[in-house]
């Protein structure tokens, strides 16, 4: 089963191009086109199609639909079929362009530059379309998908979603939850039977347990028996693909690269080797003469949002009492200090603090790009008031630590106290750099006491949360 | 889950409520006969919102009752297996719990309660948490999820659970009050 892949250029993509092929094999295997009410002929079984594809695509990047169904010698019309459902599955990235001379060649170049295939050039310029593995998608769906079976499997062990069944001890007859209603007496709690009367018992059908109630019920050894074959069938089958999940998680992903990326990278890249030997004996084949996989996986972006966190955390500290987020602080609420976040001694370390991160958080997922400017002017004014405040109170001696005197007490607090955000708007400390917090930054509150500026900051605040759920 | 549908239903309308008001008594019949009812296909007729259109009446032999074909707008309430719920506790007993959520009656079985939840006896039968921080008694609000419906042709009866995430009480009238 194994293929090589030229490491030439690749970046580890075995280990993907190896999950890729265990989840069409476990997922997919039983995919078709066909749906099960239509009639079955051997022609129209496309069974095991689905795994064929994938497998192919592992062997490729960027690729012309119709190329590929060429070269699977598979109906074009139902590999559009598949690659359909597998883009629902998010499995793969497709893109639909419309051909141009010009589109046509680059793309010929960069499966050329990248690989022994060869694209087809006679292309009349339809739309085409093209289609790529998306490699970190399918990690994540794979983790989905295994764990709502195991979710399911879990619920299915602690009898989660059975109905209760109930057993006359007189008469051996049986009821269950959904008869509930009729069953309840006015005399006691528990439930009677409806012929003799007598006092109905629970019946244990956990299919798991071992102690089923009467020996000779046949569904419910059948049932275990089920569930004994599907455990089984987990462990076989998903085992590999649990082990590869984990094998994969650390390991830096293929990037993901558009199509026209990919084609003027290959472009680059076929320029500077100078040589476009496509007998290259170095790149090894694949299956069906296939071109191995090009290189993958050069623009990253690498985001570190943990340690921000962490940071806040330490800090965050030992209040014993939660701190209630921003948004869930109503006006009217009674709070303690600690619920209302610490901000108020921070307030005077900070500096650039509070509000402002949470408020232009909100901003953004918030609010439509047109407003967003408004906003911003909004928190320009307010920003100069403050400023010209503070220079006429520059002149008193300050109490405050060296680190927070620029900016901090004399502001104004134009946000609402409720808009202080206790752990948050910590990070903003370290990356005061940013041009927009700065911006911002004058708005925050600052916690020594409430100034009542609020009025308006709250009315801006609403508007943004209707904005919100409006769209939720 | 709701719909917005269209139904069809024969209306019998006695010879006194014709006249200049046919229409209006028609539609106050109409009211009055379904809102409220439950078909097992459709769910729990909660409300009509139009009048479709009437159709011509017939006069029926003997009776001189008219027959009119009705088609109307409704909301219809149906609960479907795996729907969450929000509902109103009723009845709390060593078996489990009723609640209510509309017009739909569900029962949660005491083994769809959490492991941690025991039931306590007494003139306000509950169950609670050891540390009793967490309590479903009756009129207390609880999300549920339906895992099975019983659909008869005049009646939907539910079993739920509350055994998951983010299931249990959403709101104890006792404990705020
Ligand atoms: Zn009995």
């Amino acid at each position: 089963m194994e293929i090589s892949v030229p490491v030439q250029k690749t970046v580890v993509l075995e280990p993907f191009i190896k999950l890729v092929k265990l989840v069409a094999r476990v997922f997919y295997d039983n995919y078709t086109t066909v749906s099960d009410n239509q009639q079955k002929s051997a022609r129209s079984d496309s069974r095991g199609t689905a795994v064929v594809v994938l497998d192919a695509l592992t062997r490729r990047q960027w690729v012309r639909e119709e190329d590929l169904a060429k070269d699977l010698r598979s109906n074009a019309k139902q590999l559009r079929k598949i690659l359909r459902y597998f883009e629902e599955q998010k499995l793969v990235m497709r893109v639909h362009r419309k051909e141009t001379a010009k589109r046509a060649k680059m793309y010929s170049a960069a499966v050329a530059a990248t690989t022994d295939g060869r694209a087809e050039d006679k292309v009349n310029f339809h739309t085409h379309s093209y289609c790529c593995l998306d490699y970190q998608q399918i990690y994540d769906m794979v983790r989905c998908k295994l764990d709502r079976i195991k979710k399911k499997l879990k619920d299915e062990l602690e009898d989660k979603n059975t109905v209760q069944e109930y057993g006359c001890p007189n008469c051996q007859r049986k009821y269950n939850a959904l008869d509930a209603l009729r069953l309840i007496s006015m005399e006691d709690d528990s439930f009677h039977c409806e012929n003799c009367n007598g006092e109905l018992v629970v019946e244990c059908n956990k299919l798991t347990s071992e102690e089923v109630v009467d020996g000779g019920d046949n569904a419910k050894r059948r049932q275990r028996e089920k569930l004994k074959v599907l455990l089984q069938n987990v462990e076989d089958r998903l085992g590999p693909l649990m082990d590869q999940i984990n094998r994969v998680k650390d390991l830096p992903f293929p990037g993901v690269e558009s199509l026209h990326a990919w084609e003027a990278r290959a472009a680059m890249a076929a320029r500077a080797n100078g040589d476009l030997n496509p007998n290259d004996p170095s790149r090894t084949q694949g299956g069906y003469g296939s071109t191995p996989m090009p290189f993958l996986g050069e623009t990253k972006v690498e985001v570190n949002l943990g340690e921000g966190k962490e940071d806040v955390k330490s800090e965050g500290g030992d209040s014993s009492q939660k701190i209630l987020p921003p948004w869930m602080i109503k006006e009217g609420m009674k709070l303690t200090e600690e619920q209302r976040g610490e901000m108020r001694q921070e307030a005077k370390v900070d500096g650039v603090s509070g509000g402002a991160s949470k408020l232009s958080d909100d901003k953004k997922s918030a609010m439509g790009n047109g407003d967003d400017k408004d906003l911003k002017d909004e928190y320009l004014k307010a920003y100069y008031a403050a400023l010209l405040k503070q220079q006429e109170v520059a002149e008193k001696p300050t109490q405050q630590e060296s680190a927070g005197v620029s900016t901090s007490d004399s502001l104004l607090a134009t946000t609402s106290s409720d808009r202080q955000v206790g752990m948050k708007s910590k990070r903003e400390e370290e990356d005061e750099e940013d041009v927009e917090w700065e911006e911002e930054a004058p708005v925050a509150a600052n916690g020594d006491y409430k100034v009542d500026l609020n009025v308006e900051a709250n009315e801006e605040e609403e508007e943004e949360d209707d904005v919100e759920w409006e769209e939720g | 889950m709701f719909f917005h549908i269209v139904l069809e239903r024969n209306m019998q309308l006695h010879p006194r409520f014709f006249g200049r008001n046919l229409r209006e008594n028609l539609v106050s019949k109409l009211m009055k006969d379904v809102e409220g009812t439950c078909s097992g296909r459709h769910g729990f007729v909660v409300a009509i919102t139009g009048i479709e259109s009437v159709g011509k009446g017939l006069i029926r032999d003997g009776t001189g009752f008219v027959t009119f074909p009705v088609k109307y707008q409704c909301v219809v309430f149906r609960p479907f297996k795996g729907e969450i719920l929000e509902a109103v506790v009723t009845l709390v007993n060593k078996m489990g719990f009723f609640a209510e959520a509309g017009p739909v009656q569900i029962f949660v079985s005491k083994h769809l309660i959490p492991d941690d939840m025991e039931f306590q006896a007494g003139d306000m039968p509950h169950y609670t948490t050891s540390d009793g921080s967490v309590k479903i008694q009756k009129e207390c609000e609880v999300r549920l999820k339906i895992i099975g419906t019983r659909v008869d042709a005049t009646e939907i009866f539910c079993v739920g659970t509350i055994k998951d995430d983010f299931l249990g009480v959403i709101n104890d009238p006792a404990s705020t009050a």
